[in-house]
Order: structure tokens, then C-alpha cells, then sequence
């Protein structure tokens, strides 16, 4: 005869034992994956994605309707191609941080909530890049294998164009520091040439002006503007002095 | 996992672009997020459409060599040009050469394309500065280096000129050691950059 009283208190020691760890092991679950949903995404929204998405969904209601004509195919091409190149650009961005991330995260720099949001990211990645092969695949057979080349491409030369274009958008700016450099150049030379005309001016005036003050004794007005005339250029003396020879005659 | 955001799309099949309604319920820094990407969907979507069907970009390899003859075509006649000395035709024969290669199709391998604009930039410069055009110059031999930084030593030389022509000597040195560096002393223009780095060091050591 089994002995119920006896065997009560081990059997209510299981149970509660059991039950206070399912409860546990429950809560904890659910608190853990309340933490990783609520966990913030290591990219922005998917613009490219969503786009493609919404191009998928625009057409079976269209055709509902009967209103607008269908989506030719290759639109969906393009956004595929789009989101391909978009997906290399994160997969790029992930392979490059990774390194870094982990020998943070061994040193203990930073916490584990930052590799989690990592390696969600990671693995959503690669469900993201399965997902446009094989929809690729389903456009044009084969076309899976080249698509990311192509999306590859694509970055790069994006890129490219990018900095060309800014290159040669300095030349505006390049063109008219040029121009004020070039005028200032040119009045500093100008002014150089300028002094350099006053200085011979100044040294031929007086030699000039030394014979002419006492053969023109006469009349002293002519001297006094051929003495202008010398000072003002040096064209002028040549002048002046065949005004001299009149003078004397 | 993620949730995907629709956007409410419209095709409008006479122009054959995605437009996003006027009425869209977007704040608006998303609406121009959302319109600069449909802008690129649809460039993009052009150049899909001007492809052989099944209209999917071809693989990088091998190239489509309508396009490069085309190139080749234009930089040939810009050659002849700067050879007999019509340097404003030289230009603009470049800058046509230039824009061609500049709208290859994306997809198609950038090493390409660099390779291609690198010359073009490079001879387009050289036409500038026969001109004495030197900020256009500068920046066309800077485009080109850009492209192409290794085995260009004539760029590197033709940047340190129209530099040293607008007398920024100190730029203009650190171009040529640079230069140096990268193309080595021995390399078949080191000579003429050095003979330039001498020039340029010896205006530096006056002042």
C-alpha cells in the first residue's frame, strides 16, 4: 500500500521545483526576445527593397482594376538591380566592421547588445542576398550568378563618376582664383612697368630740361610746356625738342 | 524580422516613369529620399530598356566593344586636332570623347572606364595647357591621376606644370615628390619630374 501522505512533500517539492523553473525559463525566453525585436536595426530602412516591394504590389491591384496597364518587366529589372547594389554596399560595409567589432568587443569596449544588433544584421544580410538571386533567377535563368557583378559595378563606377564630378566641379572655382591672381599679377607688373617708366622719365627730364632752360632763354613759356610735356611721357620729348630747334630759329 | 514599408508608387506608362503621388502621406525628407531614388530607378530603367533582350545587364566580361570603337573613334580625331595645333577643336573633340565614356552603362567594369578617362582627361589637359588654359588644365590632370594614379606620369608632370605656371610652388612640389614616389625616379618621365621638381625648388629657394 502506497503511502500518500509520505510520498506528498517530495511530489510538491517537484512540482514547485518544475514549475518555478518553467516559469522562469518562459519569462526569461520571452524577455530575451522582447530584447532582440526591440533590438535598433544596424541600417536604415531598405529603400531599394521597400521600392522593389511596392513595385511587386502595385501590379496585381492594377490588374484588379483594369485601369492602368501592367508594369512592363523591366522596371522590376531595374529595381532589382537597384536593391542588388544596395545589398553590396551593406554586405561591404558589414565585411569591413566586422573586424573591428570583434576585437572591440573581446577588449570589452563595447557591450554585447552592439554584436547582437551585428550579427542580426549579418544574417539578414545573407537571407537578403539568397532572396534577390533566386528572384533573379526567376526573371531570366542564370541571371543569379551575374547580377551582384553587375550591382558591383555599378557601385564602383557610381563612386567613380562621383568624385570625377566633383573634381570638375572645382573649376569654377579654380577658374576664377586664376582670374583675380592673373589681374593682380598683372597690375603689380603694370605698376612695376609703370615706375620703372617714372624713374626714366625723372632722370631724362632734368637732362633735357638742363640745355633747354638756357637756349630757349627767349621765351619761357614754350619751355615751361615742353617741361610738362617731358614729364608727363617720354614720348613727349622727341617733340619738344624739335619745338627747341623752332625756338631757336 | 524587418518590416517593409510600402510606398505608394505610380506608373505612368506615356512618360514610362515611376512617379510618387502628389498625395502620398510622407513627411518630407522621406518623400525626397523616396523621389531621388525613383529618379535613379528610372535612369536606370532607360538604360535596362535600351538592352538586347531578355534586357538584363550582360556580365562585365566581355565587353561590348560598340562603345569603345566609338572612343577610340573621337580620341583619334582629337589627336590629329591638338596635332596640327587646333587646340579649341582638340577640346571639344576631348570633352565629346570624354562624355561618351563618362555615360557607360553602369554596369559595365569600372577598371574600363578609368582606364579610358584617364588618357582622356590626361590629353584633354594637355590640349588646356597648350592654350595656357591652366586651371582647366589642372583640373583635367588631376581628373586623369584620379583615374589612373599609377603609370601616368605624364599627368603627374602636366599637374605640377600648370601648378608652377600659376605659381603655386609649394602645391606644385608636393605634386612632383608625390609623383616620384608613386612612378620612381627611374620610370621613363622621372626625369622630365625632376627636371620640374629642380625648376620648381629653385623659385622656392629665391623667394
Amino acid at each position: 500500500m502506497v503511502d500518500w501522505l509520505s510520498l506528498a512533500v517530495p511530489l510538491a517539492y517537484l512540482g514547485i521545483l518544475i514549475g518555478s523553473l518553467a516559469t522562469f525559463s518562459s519569462l526569461y525566453r520571452k524577455r530575451k526576445a522582447q530584447k532582440a525585436f526591440s533590438l535598433e536595426p544596424w541600417f536604415p530602412a531598405h529603400l531599394q527593397r521597400d521600392i522593389y516591394f511596392s513595385l511587386l504590389h502595385i501590379d496585381p491591384s492594377s490588374q484588379n482594376e483594369k485601369k492602368s496597364p501592367a508594369i512592363p518587366e523591366s522596371i522590376f529589372k531595374a529595381a532589382l538591380l537597384r536593391r542588388a547594389a544596395e545589398d553590396i554596399r551593406r554586405v561591404l560595409t558589414l565585411r569591413s566592421q566586422k573586424q573591428a567589432l570583434s576585437t572591440l568587443l573581446q577588449r570589452g569596449s563595447v557591450g554585447d547588445d552592439l554584436w547582437q544588433r551585428f550579427l542580426r544584421a549579418e544574417k539578414e544580410m545573407e537571407e537578403e542576398v539568397k532572396d534577390v538571386v533566386s528572384e533573379a533567377n526567376a526573371y531570366v535563368p542564370g541571371w543569379g550568378q551575374t547580377i551582384f557583378q553587375s550591382a558591383n559595378e555599378m557601385t564602383n563606377n557610381h563612386i567613380y563618376r562621383q568624385r570625377m564630378n566633383e573634381q570638375q566641379g572645382k573649376l569654377a572655382e579654380e577658374r576664377a582664383w586664376w582670374d583675380k591672381k592673373k589681374t593682380s599679377i598683372k597690375e603689380s607688373f603694370m605698376k612695376e612697368l609703370d615706375e620703372g617708366s617714372e624713374t626714366k622719365a625723372a632722370e631724362s627730364t632734368p637732362a633735357q630740361s638742363a640745355p633747354a632752360a638756357p637756349a630757349s632763354v627767349s621765351d619761357d613759356e614754350a619751355v615751361l610746356v615742353e617741361a610738362e610735356n617731358s614729364g608727363n611721357s617720354n614720348v613727349g620729348s622727341p617733340k619738344a625738342q624739335k619745338k627747341k630747334g623752332k625756338g631757336k630759329k | 524580422m524587418r518590416h517593409i514599408t510600402l510606398t505608394h508608387c505610380i506608373w505612368t506608362p506615356s512618360t514610362k516613369l515611376i512617379s510618387l503621388p502628389e498625395s502620398s502621406a510622407n513627411s518630407a525628407a522621406q518623400k525626397e529620399a523616396v523621389n531621388a531614388e525613383l529618379q535613379e530607378l528610372n535612369a536606370l530603367h532607360r538604360a535596362v530598356v535600351a538592352l538586347d533582350p531578355p534586357n538584363i545587364p550582360p556580365p562585365p566580361l566581355p565587353i561590348n566593344p560598340k562603345r569603345s570603337a566609338q572612343i577610340t573613334k573621337l580620341r583619334d580625331s582629337a589627336n590629329t586636332a591638338f596635332r596640327k595645333s587646333q587646340y579649341p577643336d582638340a577640346v571639344r573633340l576631348y570633352t565629346f570623347a570624354i562624355d561618351m565614356a563618362i555615360s557607360r552603362p553602369g554596369w559595365e567594369p569600372v577598371a574600363l572606364a578609368r582606364e579610358e578617362l584617364a588618357g582622356l582627361y590626361g590629353n584633354r589637359a594637355q590640349a588646356q595647357m597648350a592654350q595656357q588654359a591652366w586651371p582647366e588644365g589642372l583640373v583635367d590632370a588631376k581628373c586623369s591621376i584620379d583615374s589612373k594614379p599609377t603609370g601616368n606620369v605624364k599627368a603627374w608632370w602636366r599637374v605640377g606644370k600648370c601648378l608652377a605656371e600659376m605659381s603655386r610652388y609649394d602645391e606644385a612640389k608636393n605634386f612632383l615628390t608625390k609623383g616620384l614616389e608613386i612612378e620612381g625616379r627611374e620610370s621613363e618621365g622621372g626625369k622630365e619630374l625632376i627636371a620640374l621638381l629642380a625648376d620648381v625648388d629653385a623659385v622656392l629657394q629665391r623667394s
